[in-house]
């Protein structure tokens, strides 16, 4: 049912202090596809999405975006800016001095007002959060803030989505409701994603294919 | 830039290379030990009071729920608005042999006269009246910080208030009131005015009448530099204590574990009172009823050059020193743990350890030295240029008041995670769209506290401007100090009370601000 490949990431390793937590990772995702990404805590998942979104660097590894090679044996040829890549945050990142309307339309502000105003009010109506444009973060639930986050990172259209830990601050109701919702989400939009998290039951609900990274190397599953 | 504010210090510690000069020989045997013996007298009598004063101060008002203690915990902040001479010259006109308290004790009770310049006593009370909000405001921002169940639990295993004051929260504020109290012992060092009003030597007066009255700059470098060596120990000592305490407090609670009723309550509110009148509200009314008295007399169109230069210096140190503070500040935020650029905050912000007279000195014995390489080289002295002019006195105040911008505007910035930079880049954003609209937007209340706190210090400072101003650039603290060195205490209400009520309506926006930003936390 997927035909275009969307990303491909060829042999990333990822060591943290001459510890080696990651080796030979490789992963091909197909466009609308979304795949969670499962492991204890250090065991680089966490790295390896970073790596993907062009934050660190890191000794081997490329990143094949769309047909466009962004990384290359660990180094980036394109910075995060320019790779039409969004991400949704532990603790999301909202920023604090902007109102809900103002961190939405943050990256998209080269279009017009009124373009960016549809835009928003349009990303607002798909996470069910219509009418908080002028409210700020702190005003919000934290599941709230979470949607406002998945807005903002969907705002630009990324060829890729990549959430880190998105749901875990969340309790275990919000969690699941969250999780199907922001799915539905991701569907309509046909966007590829992953997800990072070590909550297996959250992975195989939210993913189409899922993956466990186990001594330095990744399981795939399903 | 760093390199150039911290210009003074290196040109202060070169002075020790040259040839020594026979004064050197005479102050070092002559004046030397009393020197140090006055200063450090000085230096203890005012840290154990700031530290008594400014603790006790702040853990009433945090800890202790007694009459009036909500615009008391504020008011205790207004006297930062009044300049330690002013003060002193306050009391010095109130209580000296012909001031009228001292005449009425002589007739009315037949007590004998005393000299309040005699002894160190009349001078470390000012200081501590004047300096006790320094360890206030951090001891108070601590015991915020320090959650009430701890008391509670302290209270619930049965410890008097007394023991959960020294056992619980004593030692947890201990860091922020000790960087309070050195922040005091480096104004103490520095400070000008108090000590010659009083007639009492220090290192400060010292390296005055050098260059003053022997014009010798080379002993007074010599003088600053042993200066530099006490106030770099302190500085050391203040970075160790203050480790995570803040300026500002992020309140966790606002009920007060303790409950002073009754006659306690009173009486803690009675002493809190006194402090707040002794060193504000009396002084205050004291300079309103001489100024009253003196305005016609002393106000003149003179006036509105000395506004106009205060205000004109003021803001333009404020804008610098607010420009250069930002950019250290921000990429060290971007880049941290860049060896490289902590040597050049740390070099940046040294000058609040200098006192202004050092850095007088050192900034006009190094364009002397700068001459006399031109003059060598067969060019031309530039002295005639930059003495006197008003870009020095600007770069001193800049050089002096750095750290002050810096620390305020570092601990907003602080509340910039990673995350906020990565997600602004994944979004698309431009290194400069990245500082306009997510860095400066978040540090912009530490900059404007910063900016209060360096304006309120520009234009009460003494030294620097005595020795640096332009010929015709007088300020309003110019303007005091002589006024009240010749004894005119009446006549120096009159600017004491323009620059005091600029001060207060500075100290009370900040005040407003940290308000703000400790309800927004």
């Amino acid at each position: 049912m997927f035909i275009n490949v969307m990303l491909v990431v060829r042999n990333l390793s990822i060591q943290y202090q001459n510890n080696q937590v990651l080796q030979g990772f490789e992963l091909e995702l197909a466009q609308g596809e979304i795949f969670a990404l499962l492991g204890d805590s250090g065991s680089g998942k966490s790295s390896a999405l970073h790596f993907i979104a062009g934050l660190d660097e890191t000794h081997s590894g490329s990143v094949i975006l769309d047909g466009e090679l962004l990384s290359d044996n660990g180094q980036h040829q394109t910075p995060p800016e320019s790779r039409g890549v969004g991400m949704v945050f532990q603790d999301y990142a909202l920023f604090p001095h902007m109102n809900v309307e103002k961190n939405i339309a943050f990256g998209i502000d080269h279009q017009s007002k009124r373009e960016q105003q549809i835009r928003v009010k349009e990303l607002l109506f798909l996470v069910d959060l219509t009418g908080i444009e002028r409210k700020y973060p702190h005003q919000l639930s934290g599941g709230e803030q979470q949607r406002v986050a998945l807005a903002r990172a969907l705002a630009p259209a990324p060829k890729l989505l990549l959430l880190d830990e998105s749901f875990s601050s969340l309790d275990q109701k919000h969690r699941e409701t969250l999780a199907k919702q922001v799915r539905d989400v991701l569907k309509k939009t046909n966007t590829t994603a992953i997800l990072v998290t070590h909550d297996k039951a959250e992975a195989v609900a939210f993913s189409d294919r899922y993956g466990i990274i186990k001594n330095q190397k990744l399981q795939e599953k399903k | 830039m760093a390199l150039l504010v911290a210009l003074p210090i290196f040109v202060v510690a070169f002075s020790w290379v040259l040839p020594k000069h026979e004064l050197w020989a005479h102050f070092f045997e002559n004046l030397l030990p009393s020197l140090i013996h006055s200063t450090v007298i000085l230096l203890v009598g005012v840290g154990i009071g700031v530290t008594l004063l400014g603790t006790v101060l702040a853990y009433l008002v945090v800890m202790v729920e007694f009459p009036g203690r909500q615009w008391l915990e504020w008011a205790l902040f207004l006297p930062f608005a009044i300049p330690a001479y002013v003060l002193a010259f306050v009391y010095l006109g109130v209580f000296d042999y012909s001031g009228y308290a001292q005449v009425w004790m002589r007739e009315a009770l037949g007590l004998p006269g005393f000299d309040i310049r005699s002894g160190s006593w009349a001078i470390i009370l000012t200081f501590v009246l004047v300096f006790y909000p320094y360890v206030y405001m951090m001891a108070r921002a601590s015991f915020k910080r320090q959650k009430t169940n701890m008391i509670e639990a302290g209270k619930l295993l049965g410890a008097s208030p007394i023991r959960v004051f020294f056992k619980i929260s004593l030692p947890l504020a201990r860091p922020a009131a000790a960087a309070g109290l050195l922040v005091t012992l480096m104004e103490t060092l520095a400070d000008f005015g108090v000590v010659s009003l009083f007639n009492y030597d220090t290192f400060t007066t010292a390296i005055y009448s050098a260059w003053g009255d022997f014009r010798s700059i080379e002993v007074a470098a010599q003088l600053a530099s042993l200066l530099v060596l006490v106030a770099f120990f302190l500085i050391h000592f203040e970075k160790k204590a203050r480790g995570q305490a803040k300026y500002y407090s992020t309140n966790v609670s606002n009920k007060k574990p303790y409950q002073a009723h009754g006659a306690v309550g009173w009486l803690i509110a009675l002493f809190v009172f006194g402090v707040f009148m002794l060193s504000f509200a009396m002084p205050m009314l004291q300079l309103l009823i001489w100024g009253w008295g003196a305005v016609a007399s002393e106000w003149s169109a003179k006036y509105f050059d000395l506004i106009s230069s205060t205000a004109i210096l003021t803001l333009s140190a404020v804008i610098i020193t607010l420009m250069i503070a930002t950019v250290l500040a921000l990429p060290n935020r971007c880049k941290r743990g860049s060896i490289w650029l902590q040597s050049v905050i740390r070099l940046a912000t040294l000058g609040y350890a200098l006192p202004g007279s050092v850095m007088a000195v050192g900034l006009l014995y190094g364009i002397n030295q700068i001459s006399a390489v031109n003059i060598y080289f067969g060019g031309e002295s530039i002295n005639h240029i930059v003495f006197g002019s008003i870009a020095l006195l600007l770069f001193a105040y800049v050089s002096r008041f750095m750290a002050i911008a810096y620390s305020s505007i570092e601990a907003s910035a602080q509340q910039i995670k990673p995350v906020f930079t990565q997600s602004a880049r994944l979004l698309g954003a431009s290194r400069l769209k990245l500082v306009m609209q997510v860095y400066l937007p978040m540090i912009t209340p530490g900059i404007l506290a910063g900016g209060l706190l360096v304006a309120v210090d520009v234009m009460k400072e003494l030294p620097a401007t005595y020795l640096l101003r332009p010929f015709g650039w007088d300020t309003l603290a110019i303007q005091v100090y002589e006024l009240s060195a010749e004894g005119l205490f009446e006549r120096a209400a009159v600017p004491a009370l323009i620059m005091v009520l600029f001060g207060s309506v500075l100290m009370l926006i900040f005040q407003v601000l940290d308000k703000h930003s400790s309800k927004g936390a």
